[in-house]
């Protein structure tokens, strides 16, 4: 391979780690941006949402829908729309009692709802690694020794339309005005007559749901599944999530794409190896809230904290 | 009274799932102790063996797999009229894989005045048993724990028929050059286990004259490999060599066939599991495997697989072979010595001359490892581990 197929290949790579990191970054962003909750659990929604689509994709593989990809469309919604509500029911039960307490108080709260996802996906699972079996091959293109498979560009594409579809729910619907404006104020919107309990039911919602659509994806793409693997994701996300600004959607995407391309490049740094893709990602990173604290996108706010 | 609510329903929830969590690994069905009556020969005395495996705690299957194991080789001998005319008897050292158990069970099968003891699961628990038994003049043959340090510590009594980590270097350069390999890439995960044999196989290949052209670790839980497989890829590899375990081991194979590598693929011993090719599907196909003896690959245990699903009901675990050749060395020993006596025995095992057994043949180094290499190469195929010879 040649450098400049090196670098085209690392690009792809980085673009689709990305988009991973992106779609459950926007679920961090979304949910902070609005109840200013670093909703940790939201981690161990993702890793829900897969295993939701597995279950799905197994009952289902033998009927009209198969395990390709319209069986997997179908599961990644049928998941989208379950975990979705789980997330409308951990708000309620979790979070909404809380709304009015001391923040650290609703932190530990998230905490303990991620406890209580994964473990209980633990006892369900017996712990073990699950295989997602798809129908899906390895076939794809290959532009010199540039290699993609269809999937991880049916995948990147996906991921890349779910960020748009959610970017113009924000900008161009009455309800994603609602949620710009509680994440404002939540007591003048409240004053303004907006059902701001439903607006934050939806927020969390639509944000759970993202995530289990990634959870459904890398599900597809790396064909393993397992209790714990929303940890390592969950942490990079919230990383991208703040590299871009928190609570800011399109700063949520920025992030993950750039720790993605970041990680990618990582890797291929000449004497120092694999192991150290994370310092060198993570230094980056550092630097740039050294110079924009409130993240790329962010903006400048005197009053919070 | 509504919050009460929520908070009694959130209490319940959890004692729930607390229940759940509790009531979950039941024990393993205890096979069959001493079922069947003892046949026509008649015995002039016993000879005493200890066993020494862990039966209670997180690897219990296991050592009771061995103990099964080991009871099946017994009956074979004992039907065959014992050991220098003496019945063969077991009585059992739980060491709970816990270096303070083990203790414990080392001296209470010492004061059971055992003529030898077999077993050594966890090279843990199985490193304070080595002088306890060398004190007391106890032969003391190791049929699963392979730790180099065990071989450091062993004051002279201690027998080895596992294969230590170097001969597991040994087999996959093998491997490599038989498929006609030049240029090489470890991936290791950075655990003392993975971390170790990957330098142990980087340093057997260079000094077999073969280049090394990727030495990459990957970290625990990360699910994306892809820029690592480009950097592979790009290294112009013709062979990977993945030291660790099985779970994040299909992830790479399924990412290397993703991205469009072609060459060869070997996995370790951490790998051998069925699951490996199960979650990498189609990529597993024609992957190749350094595995301990384990008796499902082995043509020649045939016999001693039917015998223990028949007497036990359920397959014989991963070291159930080399636990079943353990006590086959041990008679062997013992019958060239022709008496109980500790340092005849000794030298008997010592001076082990090519014994055949399930797993391979058995010879000692000075130091008592094995002199040659027990591991065996499999290959995945149709979503199965295949002996490759």
């Amino acid at each position: 391979m040649s450098l400049q197929e090196i670098i085209i290949q690392q690009v792809v790579n980085g673009l689709l780690l990305g988009s991973f990191y992106g779609l459950v970054a926007l679920g961090y962003s979304m949910v902070y941006g609005i109840v200013k909750l670093l909703n940790f659990a939201h981690a161990d929604v993702y890793m829900v949402g897969g295993f939701c689509s597995l279950t799905f994709l197994t009952l289902f593989k033998d009927t009209f829908l198969g395990n390709g990809w319209a069986g997997i469309v179908a599961a990644m919604l049928v998941s989208m729309v379950i975990v979705g509500l789980l997330g409308v029911i951990i708000e309620r039960i979790a979070y909404k009692p809380l709304r009015e307490a001391p923040r650290l108080s609703l932190l530990i709260t998230a905490l303990g709802v991620s406890m209580i996802l994964y473990n209980s996906v633990m006892v369900v699972t017996g712990g073990e690694y699950r295989a997602y079996k798809t129908g899906l091959g390895f076939q794809g293109i290959s532009i010199g020794s540039v290699f993609i498979t269809h999937t991880q560009l049916i995948l990147t594409v996906a991921a890349v339309a779910l960020m748009f579809i959610l970017h113009l729910f924000i900008t161009r619907t009455m309800y994603g005005k609602a949620m710009r404006a509680i994440s404002m104020d939540l007591d003048c919107c409240r004053l303004m007559g907006v059902n701001c309990n439903k607006i934050i039911a939806l927020t969390f919602f639509v944000g759970t749901a993202l995530a289990a659509s990634a959870g459904t994806m890398a599900g597809v793409y790396y064909g393993s599944l397992h209790f714990f693997m929303g940890f390592a994701i969950g942490i990079k996300a919230f990383t991208a999530a703040v590299i871009g600004g928190i609570g800011i959607i399109p700063g949520a995407m920025l992030g993950g794409l750039l720790l993605g391309l970041l990680e990618s490049f990582g890797t291929q740094i000449p004497f120092i190896g694999s192991e150290w893709k994370d310092v060198f990602s993570f230094s980056i990173l550092i630097i740039i809230l050294i110079f924009k604290p409130t993240g790329l996108l962010g903006k400048k706010e005197s009053e919070r904290m | 009274m509504k919050k009460r609510l929520w908070i009694f329903a959130l209490v319940i929830l959890l004692i729930s799932s607390g229940i759940i969590g509790c009531s979950q690994p039941a024990a393993p069905p205890a096979g069959g102790e001493e079922g069947e009556a003892s046949e026509e020969p008649k015995f002039d005395g016993e000879i005493l063996l200890g066993i020494m495996v862990p039966v209670t705690g997180s690897e219990a299957t296991y050592g009771k797999d061995m103990e099964n194991a080991m009871k099946i080789a017994a009956d074979e001998i004992n039907a065959e009229g014992g050991i220098l005319g003496k019945e063969i008897k077991f009585t059992l050292g739980d060491d709970g894989c816990d270096p303070q158990m083990c203790t414990a069970a080392a001296s209470k099968l010492v004061s059971s005045e055992v003529v030898a003891v077999l077993g050594g699961y966890c090279s843990g628990a199985t490193i304070p048993a080595l002088k306890i038994y060398g004190d007391a003049k106890i032969p003391f043959v190791i049929t699963a724990a392979n730790s180099t340090q065990i071989i450091d510590e062993n004051p002279g009594w201690a027998f080895m028929i596992n294969s230590p980590g170097y001969h597991q270097a040994d087999a996959a350069s093998g491997c490599f050059e038989k498929l006609g390999v030049e240029k090489l890439a470890f991936v290791h995960q950075g655990d003392g286990f993975s971390e170790n044999l990957a330098e142990l196989t980087r340093d057997e290949w260079k000094k077999r004259g073969h280049e090394v052209v990727a030495y990459d670790v990957v970290n625990k839980g990360e699910q994306d490999f892809s820029s690592l497989v480009t950097k592979i890829r790009s290294s112009g590899a013709e062979g990977v060599y993945w030291t660790a375990y099985h779970a994040d081991g299909a992830l790479l194979i399924k990412q290397l066939r993703q991205g469009g590598y072609t060459g060869e693929i070997t996995v370790a011993d951490g790998s051998s599991s069925v699951q490996l090719l199960e979650i990498a599907g189609t990529a597993g196909e024609g992957v190749y495997c350094t595995s301990p003896p384990v008796v499902d690959f082995l043509p020649a245990a045939k016999q001693f697989s039917s015998a223990y699903s028949t007497k036990y009901g359920s397959e014989p675990g991963p070291y159930a072979g080399l636990a079943y050749d353990g006590v086959y060395l041990m008679a062997d020993a013992i019958k060239r010595a022709g008496k109980i006596d500790p340092d005849a025995i000794r030298d008997a095992l010592q001076a082990t001359d090519n014994l055949e057994t399930l797993s391979g043949t058995i010879a000692f180094t000075p130091e008592n490892v094995l002199e040659e290499s027990n591991f065996i190469i499999i290959r995945g195929e149709g979503g199965k581990w295949v002996l490759v010879d």
